[in-house]
């Protein structure tokens, strides 16, 4: 890298000299102090060869910095592996809105990273994953533990570096943070070989790289400013609607715009679907708030997409899962009105008649204030009406009074207790599915799933870094029997940090999920997704691993009871509950299939004759 | 249809792979990519050919200006602009013919060992092309190479 720092006008974050400046330090030492000085609380990490220097800088600013009460200011919580450790620093980051960090060694120890760092990516969450690297010298010589980082995660991470000049190594740092956190935020990779983390250098305290095209674009999106005439225009194509709907996505909460979105809805009365990522955005227990959308989403968010004669997209960016078809989406909606921080988004799926690049905050603040200005008013109570009948005769339902534990009995006798005010992780497939629907989520940052990227495993590592992130709270991980497998090493860091961190392992004997595929498009043959015939015992494996409340549910009348005592539990604890191994997740829009298409089941009533599955797989996936 | 883009990049580790990357992994063909650093030798002018329909490239430009490395880019196919490419041969032929050949084009000739020649042309792509089909009739082109393209925009005339 021949990062070139500013000789002028350096980019300097703090005005005032850093204490510390002028200080000879390692590489090593200089990464552990931008991390302190960039307010991080606790590192996640497994250390090795190529990144023993920091893991030792780590040990002793510790010793050097212990607090009155005996406490560390920069904890390492060690994972089983390093995925799990950047699925922490990534639950850390979605539960409080920090970057979180992760400290991997070379080869092993960086490729374990690669899975949630594309997660982040995907899900546009701040992480800063720092890898040791073989010295210098000996890259590209397929040294013991190398492997090409720089090549690897550039195509997964919103920016890598590779500080081969240890001159750059304190404002590459300092940078990393920065894109890691502005904009549409994302995991940056800074990869640091070995002789760069011993090199003798001084701390300077302040300086950043220029990455000038990205400030630019960066002040140009942050200080785009509504005009009154695009405001006008704006409220004029709402004037036009009957029935505008907002459509809500991961945006919201990576923009801290709850708050914005909540105000604005509200002033003007008009009804709000969010996407996966995007629970949490808006109050789910709010009268305005119609659920998820898009493939299992609530049957009357999707009849509300399909009858809105204006969509309103906030952060969202029609993704596949939503969409659907994207010709057939929103059909009636003469105009798609849509605000994101990142340009790309806009019309990309969809052509949109109206749209700004811009922060989600600072624009539904404006909006709201023109809107308020003029008086703005418009009377919808007809599309509320519409809105409040889809609610009642497509509700959310279930088998009610099976023989089996249905999963959503027990989501349902969760959320009774912790009233939507708990932080609830996931896995991947039908569980995660269940759980979005049923829970109720009353701010942002409580829902923490893998949306994107979809990776099984994500639940029980975020849980951990979810808790650590946020002591004051419960954390509930509700996970599948397949995907809790997948990390399941990580039950063991629960109780070695005493993390009063609740697994919940929803039990259907394989991957529910792609059962449920399997028998719509794949004529019931079960390939590889049984596993009834596997062996663990998941109460005994939580025993093992140091939980000392460790219970299998099994009979339906016992849920209440069962539940109260699982979520009272001060401490660790564990709860397998055996479910319906033929409980299926609905609505389902299938892939490649419209609204319209949607097929919702047994129990919730759709608008339209059932349309038969095809039985053939498709191309769309 | 055919898109040259052009690209100023910061020259760090994996930004040309990170660039190429994007456009490689929706199945383009880039037909041509220049590199070579800028009067900073931190920042590199890249001069991107592909072919694709507009909407696709201009996302895949969007994407690319995503990318932290990226300092500007933008298509000039859509400015008034000026291509041009540089091409070496090794042919083997009477000088004569050659010498003649390289008359008509305003083509140089940078080397000559008896019957074989090496030559220099540049220009526009397709008068790249035309130059290559006339030295293959004026004898046989043992060897080719091409630059690709390199180029940038019209002054801006005065209005």
């Amino acid at each position: 890298m021949n990062a070139q720092l500013d000789t002028v006008g350096d980019i300097s974050r703090t005005t005032s000299k850093h204490p510390l400046a002028g200080r000879a330090m390692t590489g090593a030492d200089i990464v552990v102090q931008i991390l302190a000085d960039e307010g991080l609380d606790v590192l996640f990490g497994y250390s090795g060869g190529a990144i023993l220097p920091v893991y030792d800088a780590v040990f002793r600013f510790n010793a050097d910095h212990v607090r009155e009460d005996g406490s560390e200011p920069l904890p390492l919580i060690v994972p089983a592996n390093e995925q799990g450790a950047c699925f922490m620093a990534a639950g850390y980051a979605r539960a409080s809105g920090r970057v979180g960090v992760a400290l991997v060694t070379s080869g092993p120890g960086a490729t374990n990273a690669v899975t949630p760092v594309r997660d982040s990516m995907a899900d546009s969450i701040p992480l800063v994953v720092i890898s040791g690297q073989v010295p210098t010298g000996a890259i590209g010589t397929d040294a013991f533990q190398e492997a090409p980082i720089s090549q690897i995660m550039g195509s997964c991470a919103k920016h890598v570096f590779l500080v081969t000049d240890a001159s750059t190594l304190e404002a590459t740092l300092r940078t990393a943070f920065h894109i890691a956190r502005s904009g549409r935020p994302g995991p940056v990779v800074i990869d640091i070989p070995k002789d760069v983390q011993n090199a003798p250098l001084t701390f300077e305290g302040s300086r950043e790289l220029p990455v000038r095209g990205y400030r630019s674009r960066l002040h140009a999106v942050e200080s785009a400013t509504l005009t009154d005439a695009h405001c006008a225009a704006f409220f004029a194509q709402l004037a036009q609607a009957e029935r505008p709907l907002i459509y809500a996505g991961g945006g919201i909460v990576a923009a801290g715009a709850a708050g914005p979105l909540r105000e604005f809805a509200h002033a003007f009365g008009i009804p709000v679907v969010t996407t996966l990522m995007g629970i949490g955005g808006f109050d789910t227990t709010d009268p305005l708030a119609l659920h998820m959308l898009g493939m299992h989403g609530a049957a009357y968010a999707n009849y509300a997409m399909d009858d809105c004669d204006f969509v309103f997209a906030l952060g969202a960016r029609f993704d596949d899962r939503v969409v659907g078809v994207p010709d057939q989406f929103a059909p009636k909606a003469r105009a798609i009105a849509q605000v994101d921080i990142d340009p790309a988004e806009i019309g990309k799926v969809k052509a949109v008649d109206w749209h700004h690049v811009g922060s989600l905050d600072t624009t539904l603040d404006r909006l709201l204030a023109y809107g308020a200005r003029k008086g703005f008013r418009k009377d919808l109570s007809a599309w509320h009406a519409h809105v409040a009948g889809l609610k009642r005769a497509h509700a959310m339902n279930f088998c009610r009074d099976s023989e089996a534990i249905q999963p959503c009995a027990v989501i349902e006798a969760i959320n009774r207790i912790t009233n939507g005010r708990a932080i609830i992780s996931t896995g991947v497939g039908q569980h995660q599915m269940w759980a979005a629907q049923y829970f109720d989520f009353r701010e942002p940052r409580h829902w923490l799933t893998s949306g994107s990227m979809g990776t099984m495993g994500f639940g029980l590592p975020a849980a951990i870094g979810a808790q650590l992130a946020r002591p004051d709270l419960t954390v509930i991980d509700i996970d599948g029997d397949a995907s809790i497998r997948m990390n399941i090493g990580e039950l063991e860091t629960v109780t070695t940090y005493g993390l009063p961190v609740k697994v919940v392992v929803l039990n259907n004997s394989g991957d529910g999920m792609v059962r449920q595929w399997q028998k719509l498009f794949f004529k019931g043959r079960f390939s590889a997704s049984d596993k009834s015939l596997h062996k663990k015992d998941f109460v005994r494996a939580a025993q093992a691993d140091g939980f000392e409340w460790a219970q299998r549910l099994e009979n339906p009348a016992d849920i209440p009871a069962v539940i109260e005592d699982f979520l009272a539990f001060k401490g660790p604890a564990f709860l397998e509950v055996v479910i319906d191994p033929d409980a299926g997740v609905y609505p389902m829009v299938g892939p490649g299939a419209t609204y319209a298409q949607m097929i919702t089941g047994d129990w919730i009533a759709s608008r339209s004759a059932p349309v038969a599955p095809t039985g053939q797989p498709t191309g769309m996936f | 249809m055919r898109h040259t883009v052009s690209i100023l990049l910061q020259n760090e580790a994996g930004a040309l792979a990170r660039v190429a990357g994007l456009f490689a992994s929706r199945g383009y063909n880039i037909e041509s990519l220049t590199v070579a650093a800028t009067h900073d030798e931190d920042v590199s002018r890249l001069t991107l050919v592909v072919f694709g329909d507009d909407a696709t490239v201009e996302q895949i430009i969007k994407q690319s200006a995503k990318l932290v490395d990226v300092i500007e880019i933008g298509e000039l196919t859509r400015k008034e602009h000026v291509e041009r490419e540089l091409v070496v041969a090794r042919i083997e032929a009477d000088g004569s013919a050659v010498d003649s050949c390289l008359g008509r084009f305003g083509a140089r000739l940078l080397q000559r060992e008896g019957a074989q020649s090496v030559v220099e042309y540049t220009g526009r792509a397709d008068e790249v092309d035309t130059f290559l089909d006339a030295l293959r009739a004026a004898g046989d082109v043992a060897d080719h190479a091409r630059s690709g393209i390199a180029a940038i925009e019209r002054p801006l005339v005065a209005a």
